[in-house]
């Protein structure tokens, strides 16, 4: 009994989440703030998911799961900054409010900065 | 009781994939693109996962496993193509 008011709870987080994790990327005016949203919270968004089907009990499930979420918590932040340096590197305007590019390369703030100072 | 819940649960992320494709078609650059591509792989993830949870059969986990691989490598590939005009 116990396991089926668990696992129901469970998935309810998971719901929970990834609508957040949707509504953040609608929502977000910049790739650089969308990456947050949809890397941190779809990941953790799928974890409820997982352990509420390891709680089965069934050994089959239970590998395939924790091999799901192993290969997630290794891919998941690989993928985001691969996402996030592509976007950098290829000059994708930064949107955000009050955002600066604090990098020193040629066209950055820091750099307008560092001429004004010569 | 649980069949309920199983079919509720698979509704609502059936609505946030379709928010998901949305933004996919109509998102504001190529990256912000990929990235929703992959958040789209996820909840697919989660939709066999639940799947899997609700006929008590493990083989729908070696699909969402499969899947959420060849989104990374869709993901490494797509993004490094797009920064130096080549894969690797």
């Amino acid at each position: 009994m116990w396991r089926e008011i668990l696992s129901g709870v469970l998935i309810v987080v998971g719901l929970f989440i990834l609508s957040v994790s949707v509504y953040g990327m609608l929502k977000m005016p910049d790739i650089y703030t969308s990456i947050h949203a949809a890397s941190k919270a779809a990941f953790l968004g799928i974890m409820p998911f997982l352990i509420s089907a390891m709680l089965n009990g069934n050994p089959a499930v239970i590998t395939r799961a924790l091999l799901i979420a192993a290969f997630l918590i290794l891919t998941t932040p690989i993928s985001a900054h691969i996402i996030g340096q592509a976007a950098y590197l290829t000059r994708e305007p930064m949107e955000t409010e009050g955002a600066i590019d604090e990098s020193g390369r040629e066209g950055s703030a820091e750099s307008a900065v560092t001429k004004a100072g010569d | 009781m649980p069949a309920l819940m199983f079919n509720l649960a698979l509704i609502w992320l059936a609505l946030l994939l379709l928010a998901t494709i949305l933004l996919v078609i109509r998102a504001r650059s190529t990256m912000v693109r990929l990235l929703a591509a992959d958040v789209l792989t996820l909840i697919l993830v989660a939709v066999l996962v639940l799947f899997a949870q609700r006929e008590g059969a493990a083989y729908y986990l070696d699909a969402a496993l499969i899947l959420a691989l060849l989104s990374f490598i869709g993901v490494i590939a797509a993004g490094r193509y797009y920064r130096s005009g080549r894969p690797f």
